[in-house]
């Protein structure tokens, strides 16, 4: 086979390769210990804006597989109950394939927006079985610093994101 | 020839394209199967799992080390920036401090001497050294839910479940998994943490209870207990997972009503190195050294900052402490 032809399949895949590997970069920083005080708590949830932008955008190359290892990485690197973050990864991404019309090609408020709900909804939902696992009620400040930091910073890595996809997955290539 | 071939090519084509077709459109299922079977047998038999997250985490354990490399070299920088503009108040301090210190120097020598000689008297057999083994933090993990931190010592470097962690301030909280590279280490004020604790000034014995608030509280305190703000929170060493005597942490609130609050001595927000103690209940206790004047004589002790024995700081070490 000509070395080009294998460099442009290596490309290719390496292409797409690109949501997933952007994803899993994002979950492990979301996991890295910051020189920040009580950061830990409050950290962002850089993987769940990953799996919104790359699902609602590219969901040809980021299906339920790639969404599902995410989950289990998260879980995993977390302490908490293992297939909780892949249940609900999973779960989500079917629903925003689904209805990434009401999201592609409309302005960035409009994403960010459908973002929020999103973003409340996950963490509520994981509030719920977490208090049921623990048979106790979680508290909830951190829980609610967490989810205004995620909503807040979600601008940061959709700029990211945007240029990766505008960069190396144009529909031309 | 040929012709077999290519038929046999086409229906395996057909397979794949079938099995693909299948995959897709019931992935939603299988994986929300799969998910969910882990959540029920992760929560039925726990015990199933583990083995799996340690090999995971293990696995993942180089990358998390190379990500939280330039988070740590940036704080160690902020670190060293602050410790040179606060030079000459940080060296009025010290001065006071050793001032203070020579005092108390000169008190333990002679309660050392008298030890020694009513140990002679006694006959009394010295405890073992206990050994402690270094990392640096590579992960602040759990998000709201759960607090703990990875840290790169592993079974390898001799790392044990419950075994206590500490930084230079205080008790910190306890291994809760070990794999090979790195270990999981629940903090003192995780939901799920229990640590028998005695108060250093009425001797009173209770179990520190994380609430997953910056403040863990004290539970089953003596009816009779007069405990009061500034009272000093120390391991009592029951149950044999921790030594007696290491620092926990300071009364903060102490209510009528019965709440007490205690702040860690450790700077749980902003941990980057570690220090496991290798504990056994036959006798690895720390002859009280862990108890430094600092713990009983502040309200909130100077940090003492651990280094990793490791030049770089990154690989783990092991080594004795040094007990009078």
């Amino acid at each position: 086979m000509p070395t080009s032809v294998v460099l442009s399949r290596f490309g290719q895949t390496a292409r797409e390769a690109l949501p997933f590997l952007s994803a899993l970069i994002s979950v492990f920083l979301g996991a890295v210990a910051w020189p920040l005080p009580a950061w830990g708590p409050i950290a962002p949830a850089w993987g769940l804006m990953a799996l919104y932008y790359w699902a609602i955008h590219r969901p040809d190359i980021f299906g339920p597989f790639s969404v599902f290892i995410l989950g289990l990485i998260t879980d995993v690197l977390g302490f908490g109950p293992v297939g909780l973050s892949a249940f609900i990864f999973v779960g989500l991404h079917h629903v925003l394939v689904r209805q990434r019309r009401l999201f592609v090609g409309h302005t960035f408020a409009q994403l960010w927006g459908g973002f929020a709900l999103v973003a409340i909804s996950v963490n509520l939902v994981q509030a719920l079985v977490v208090s049921f696992n623990q048979g106790q009620i979680v508290p909830l400040v951190p829980l609610g610093i967490q989810t205004f930091l995620t909503l807040s910073l979600f601008p940061l890595p959709a700029w990211v994101f945007i240029r990766l996809q505008r960069t190396f997955l144009s529909l031309k290539d | 020839m040929p012709f077999r071939f290519r038929m046999h090519s086409g229906r395996a084509r057909v397979t794949a394209l079938s099995w693909r077709l299948f995959v897709h459109r019931f992935s939603l299922v299988l994986f929300l199967a799969l998910a969910g079977s882990f959540l029920v047998v992760g929560h039925f038999r726990p015990v199933a799992l583990k083995d799996a997250r340690l090999y995971v985490m293990d696995g993942l354990s180089p990358l998390m080390d190379v990500f939280s490399r330039p988070a740590a070299n940036f704080d160690e920088a902020v670190r060293r920036v602050t410790a040179y503009l606060n030079l000459r108040s940080e060296n009025e301090r010290l001065h006071e401090q050793v001032q203070r210190l020579e005092r108390w120097q000169t008190l333990a020598a002679v309660a050392t001497h008298e030890n020694k000689e009513l140990r002679t008297l006694l006959r009394y057999v010295p405890e073992p050294r206990a050994t402690y083994i270094s990392g640096r933090v590579i992960a602040d993990t759990g998000g709201p839910f759960v607090r703990t931190l990875i840290m790169t010592a592993g079974a390898r470097d001799g790392a044990r479940q419950d075994m206590a962690a500490m930084t230079g301030d205080g008790l910190v909280g306890r291994v809760v998994e070990v794999g090979n590279n790195v270990s999981r280490i629940l903090l003192l004020t995780d939901l799920n943490s229990r640590i028998p604790v005695m108060i250093a000034e009425s001797n009173d014995h209770a179990i520190l209870a994380g609430d997953n608030t910056g403040h863990p509280k004290l539970l089953y305190l003596p009816p009779d207990s007069s405990l009061k703000p500034g009272d000093h929170v120390l391991t009592s060493g029951h149950g044999g997972v921790f030594p007696p005597s290491l620092p926990v942490g300071i009364v903060t609130r102490a209510d009528s009503s019965g709440v007490y609050d205690v702040q860690p001595l450790a700077e749980l927000g902003r941990v980057n190195q570690l220090r496991l103690i290798d504990f056994t209940p036959t006798g690895g206790a720390l002859n009280g050294d862990a108890l430094t004047g600092d713990a009983l004589s502040h309200k909130a002790p100077p940090p003492l900052r651990v280094r990793a024995a490791s030049p770089s700081g990154t690989k783990t070490s092991s080594g004795r402490v040094d007990t009078p």
